[in-house]
């Protein structure tokens, strides 16, 4: 009888032996299960929302644009590399008009082609309100980050232009936030909410399930443009989690084997229980940003803004957080090829500090008084309560006299869209807010200009330095790789010695996994490659 | 979450109330002596005035300012020299944060029941005394409000007002305020129709006086057992809204906030996190058994 | 009776027209709008203001409102701000996701609470009494979403038994991949319902218990069967009202739990409604919760008037 047992099981035991090995190979890699901060699975349209996050795993994974980033190494700062475009330039005779040249061998999800009729397509969603296609969500995002497409037009199936208001060298960066749908799928499903359901891009992964809430599933792209960078994992499923503590039981009980930001304290208990948590450096920084709106604001003398970026002890914090962020010295790192040579090195020297505040006419007697707002929480805000508690205790001893306005994450956004004496600021003369910016320039541009005072813009703070203007003018008209990097440079170099943000750490955008996860490579950017990843 | 409990107040106990009431001077005495006979009731009385007397005299009680954190004494476990319960995820001494936090605690405990109380017992005196469509119009805001679970009522409010000790107390008391009004007109209607109280207005007695000595001596006794038994709900919802973070902001101690900030250090020292859950424990037990021994002793049937 | 019925049924119309009244305005009352939270800071002003014109946030307060009610009154819960799927489709999966959770706290709440306040009764004065009381005491006076992270950190990572977060695969819970989730969510939902049944059933019992000829028989030893049946037949009926409103609580209240397991029921929708300001969601979310609330409020007078008829108002 056990004979006759074992053998009706031999043939699938047999089938699961071969299975296993095969799973062993390269080319099948396993399922990855993440657990995202994000409340709510962003939206799979091509236009995801939740911010940068979105942009990671509902973004680049599925959807693409014309320009890419490169994810590959760990060790340099992960710049932009072409996309679904394989090259472009800027019109010889108008320099605000760019040319690009598109991929032939890209296709969507879906089998159909892409070509320069889906880019116009696509444009049309973004940009033109009365397409059939226009998705006002999607655009209005799509516009947030990039807010310079004047114009486009189809030359041939395989080359498009794109006119910009002015010369601006830096466009094409700011073409990584824009992605790519197949309007073949959108007629067959009919509108965006249905095309949410069976989405189709061209990227390296493909939605194969969504669960609203609870789960979206990708699956590996057999058809991927680009041979390298087909996926070896077969399948990534995301989570919303936006609690911690969630995560982190989660991680811990084995229902994920990737989660996105473990809380800090739990890090050596991690470590201890053999899970591995990755970080890396990226210009992603934690700032105060200070207003200049204000007529009776404390920041008017830099003196007070370059006592306080000595002032603060930012190891202390680190240690707080359990080695999840790095000290900020600018709003790129130190080793950042454009962090270049400014006057001010900030470090913790308290005496500088206080020598600084002196000068200006400050002391024990006379300290300055500011009211920052804070968040609870918040995209990329970190742990703001303990930081901020940790900074008010700190900055005492360099006589700043400070005190907090502590809202949640949605009123802070009311009050950036708003000019800084907004009673939606609510007196405040400070933000700690974490603001968006990556590795290419456009954004670094738009928190600093002074072109851009809301509501024309997201410079809340009114800030105005007329020698960074120039300088952006000058990167804007030029097309000299080396010259536009030099100014990038001296750019930061006025920003980190005119001091108008408290640059406080740069988080390290930390991932806690279980060692079953291999091939990860953590590049210096806000966004990941997930294809070289495998499951053991 | 927990709820205000339903009120099934039928008009038979209300008049059976009123009427053992009638017998003042001799029931207010057996009250008391049962009051005096009953170990356990005592026993958390005195538990609870230990604690406000900590609680309001927090500083003689304390070494240390509930505000002052350093990053070097974060997570300190129970026993540290000069902090013997540990310190929090910011270093802040944590016996001083549970006592200072009581204040906040026990106020968004005591305050929306006794606003509720005098908000909802002088609507529903009016609605029963005045009946009519006086009534009717405060019985109808009472349903109105009454249609909202509780922790619904206050989530909405809190969610759309914003954060912060006002708008908790605010919230709280409105999900308070209906069951009162429940209580109180109901009281009152019995009450009005015996025959004392008729004789009481034939004989010229003005309205306040009818209420003050004969209506309210009988709503006395309910109210204050379902108000104690309120009281340890009170705190337990704003300690849950704090922990949804829309209650008592930081960095002021309040338990429920506590609660949620130490919970990311669960994996460094559990003791210290489950602290703030006892707390709200211990003080809501105390009041949920001081109710009980109030009804025991006076005999009333809520 | 049926005249009662429909009193009540016709009362409850204007009840609900001043929830949804009252829903409005709190939720138009609040500071900042949906907008600030579906798009990033850096969108200029005219398109944010596009958008809030396609979502007529630009109308009239008193014109929003009425569009609302006509739009409900025909069943159309209004469209996601945030995801553009219909609120009703939503909330309808939300609710019963909810329903997992509540339907066995509350039945294993029922069970548990008449059974201690029962024991406690029949025991009384002894120390099982006091053992009873007090875990009922506890079971409302702990904040049992704390409960819950305690649960998990005990029983999901220590012991590594039953999972941390989530639902399981969808659908009448079956399998036991479906039960294991459910479990700890259950119980931790459970205690409060347990809590408040156990100590109005102890109480009377004890009441009915007090009543003499009880008490002779006890003092005999003959509590028989048939006295046990008709002290129970007596208290059921307000633990069963009690347990009805209950139900309607874990319904409409799960929102803590719900928080603290990841759960995507109802409460989790209303949380993230009021994160994001997605106000379709948050309205209907909060007026279907106060009318189910409402109904079941009903249906407990009504059972009550059945049984008790001095109990009608």
């Amino acid at each position: 009888m056990l004979n006759g047992k074992i053998a009706r099981f031999a043939p699938t035991v047999a089938a699961a032996l071969l299975l296993a090995s095969l799973s062993h190979s390269a080319e099948a890699g396993g399922t990855l299960r993440i657990a995202m901060t994000a409340s709510d699975v962003p939206t799979t349209t091509g236009a995801p929302d939740n911010g940068f996050e979105g942009l990671r795993f509902l973004g680049y994974p599925v959807f693409e644009g014309l320009v890419l980033w490169d994810l590959s190494r760990a060790d340099k700062l992960a710049e932009i590399r072409p996309g679904l475009a394989e090259s472009w330039e800027q019109d010889k005779g108008d320099r605000s008009k760019w040319v690009f040249h598109l991929r032939h061998a890209a296709k969507f999800h879906d089998g159909s082609d892409f070509n320069a009729d889906a880019v116009m397509w696509n444009l049309d969603r973004y940009f033109k309100s009365d397409s059939p296609q226009y998705d006002p969500t999607g655009s209005a995002i799509a516009r947030a980050r990039n807010p310079w497409v004047s114009g486009y037009r189809k030359i041939d199936d395989y080359t498009i232009e794109i006119a910009n208001p002015r010369s601006l060298s830096y466009f094409p960066g700011a073409l990584a936030y824009l992605f790519f749908s197949s309007p073949a799928q959108f007629q067959k499903t009919g509108s965006w909410a249905e095309f949410a359901k069976a989405p189709s891009g061209t990227g390296p992964f493909k939605i194969t399930e969504f669960k609203p809430r609870v789960s979206a599933t990708l699956s590996r792209n057999e058809g991927y443009w680009d041979p390298h960078r087909v996926p070896k994992l077969d399948k990534m499923v995301l989570f919303p989690m936006p609690e911690a503590t969630t995560r982190l039981a989660a991680l811990r009980s084995g229902q994920v084997d990737w989660i996105e930001v473990p809380p800090p304290d739990a890090v050596p208990s991690l470590k201890a229980a053999g899970f591995e948590i990755v970080t890396n450096s990226y210009p992603h920084v934690w700032p105060w940003v200070m207003s200049f709106g204000k007529p009776d604001t404390p920041w008017r003398d830099v003196r007070v803004r370059r006592a306080i970026n000595y002032c603060a002890n930012r190891e202390g914090l680190v240690t707080l957080l359990n080695g999840l962020a790095e000290p900020a010295a600018g709003v790129y790192n130190k080793t950042d090829p454009y962090f270049g040579h400014p006057k001010e090195q900030y470090t913790y020297d308290p005496a500088k500090a206080k020598a600084l505040m002196q000068e200006a006419g400050y002391g024990p007697d006379k300290p300055v008084k500011a009211k920052i707002m804070i968040s609870t929480s918040g995209s990329g805000q970190m742990l703001p309560l303990p930081m901020n508690e940790y900074l008010q205790q700190n900055l005492k001893e360099c006589w700043f006299d400070i005190s907090f306005e502590v809202v949640d994450w949605g009123t802070m956004l009311v009050a950036i869209r708003n000019p800084p004496t907004a009673p939606q600021t609510l007196g405040a003369d400070a933000i700690n807010i974490s603001l968006a910016h990556a590795t290419e320039f456009s954004r670094f541009a738009t928190w600093f200009l002074s072109t851009t005072f809301p509501p024309a813009g997201v410079n809340w703070a009114n800030w105005k330095n007329l020698e960074f203007d120039a300088l952006v003018d000058e990167i804007e008209k030029s097309s000299d790789p080396e010259e536009i990097a030099a100014n990038i440079r001296k750019a930061h170099e006025v920003i980190v010695d005119d001091a108008p943000w408290l640059f406080i750490v740069h988080d390290r955008n930390p991932r806690a996994m279980t060692k079953h996860v291999k091939g990860f490579v953590s590049a210096q950017s806000w966004f990941q490659d997930f294809t070289r990843v495998y499951m053991e | 979450m927990v709820e205000v409990p339903a009120v099934p107040v039928s008009p038979l106990d209300a008049a059976e109330a009123v009427g053992r009431a009638q017998q003042s001077k001799g029931y207010w005495q057996r009250v008391r002596t049962r009051l005096r006979q009953d170990k356990v009731t005592l026993a958390m009385a005195a538990v609870l005035a230990l604690l406000l007397v900590m609680v309001i005299f927090a500083p003689y009680f304390t070494l240390h300012d509930p505000y002052d954190g350093s990053v070097l004494r974060r997570l300190k476990p129970v026993g540290t020299p000069g902090y013997w319960l540990g310190t929090d995820e910011v270093g802040r001494d944590l016996w001083s944060r549970m006592l200072y936090g009581g204040r906040l605690s026990l106020l968004a405990g005591v305050v929306p029941v006794a606003s509720a109380l005098l908000i909802g017992g002088f609507l529903g005196t009016l609605a029963g005394y005045s009946g009519g469509l006086v009534n009717s119009a405060v019985m109808r805001l009472a349903d109105v409000l009454y249609a909202f679970p509780s922790v619904l009522l206050a989530i909405a409010i809190t969610g759309i007002l914003g954060s912060g000790l006002r708008n908790t107390i605010i919230a709280l008391t409105a999900a308070f305020v209906p069951p009162i009004i429940r209580i109180s007109e109901s009281v009152t209607t019995q009450a009005r129709h015996l025959d004392f109280v008729e004789a009481a207005r034939a004989s010229g007695a003005g309205v306040l006086m009818i209420i003050r000595y004969h209506i309210l001596n009988n709503v006395l006794g309910p109210i204050l057992v379902y108000a104690t038994s309120l009281i340890s709900i009170s705190i337990i919802l704003s300690a849950g809204l704090s922990f949804l973070g829309l209650g008592v902001t930081p960095p002021h101690p309040e338990w429920g906030l506590m609660l949620n900030s130490l919970r990311q250090a669960l994996w460094v020292d559990p003791v210290i996190c489950a602290m703030p859950g006892v707390m709200i424990f211990i003080t809501s037990m105390c009041f949920n058994l001081l109710s009980d021994g109030l009804r025991q002793a006076m005999d009333v049937r809520l | 009776m049926w005249v009662y019925i429909f009193r009540r049924l016709l009362y409850a119309v204007p009840i609900l027209l001043g929830v949804s009244l009252l829903v409005f305005a709190l939720i138009h009352l609040a500071p900042g709008d949906v907008v600030d939270m579906l798009v990033p800071p850096e969108v200029p002003r005219e398109v944010a203001d596009l958008l809030r014109r396609r979502f007529a946030l630009d109308q009239p307060l008193h014109i929003q409102y009425l569009a609302w009610l006509g739009r409900l009154l025909v069943g159309d819960l209004g469209i996601s701000f945030f995801t553009n799927r219909p609120v009703a489709d939503e909330l309808f999966s939300a609710l019963q996701n909810t329903l997992m959770l509540a339907l066995p706290a509350a039945l294993l709440g029922f069970a548990l609470g008449v059974t201690l306040g029962a024991l406690a009764a029949f025991n009384r004065g002894t120390w099982l009494d006091k053992l009873f009381a007090a875990t009922a005491i506890t079971g409302v006076s702990l904040p049992h979403y704390w409960v819950g992270i305690v649960l998990v950190s005990v029983f999901a990572v220590i012991f590594n038994a039953l999972p941390a977060q989530g639902m399981g695969p969808p659908g009448f819970p079956a399998s036991w991949e479906q039960i294991k989730p459910l479990i700890l969510p259950v119980v931790t939902l459970s205690l409060i319902p347990m809590g408040v049944i156990s100590r109005l059933v102890r109480a009377n019992v004890l009441e009915m218990l007090s009543h003499e000829f009880v008490g002779a028989l006890h003092a005999k030893g003959l509590l028989s069967r048939r006295v046990l049946y008709h002290v129970m037949k007596n208290a059921a009926p307000s633990a069963l009202a009690v347990m009805g409103l209950q139900f309607g609580y874990l319904l409409a209240g799960s929102i803590l739990v719900e928080t603290v397991f990841n759960w995507p029921g109802s409460g989790g929708l209303m949380n993230l409604a009021i994160f994001r300001r997605d106000i379709p969601v948050l309205s209907a979310t909060i007026l279907v919760l106060a009318t189910i609330f409402v109904v079941i409020n009903i249906l407990v007078d009504v059972l009550q008037a059945l049984i008790d008829p001095r109990m009608r108002r």
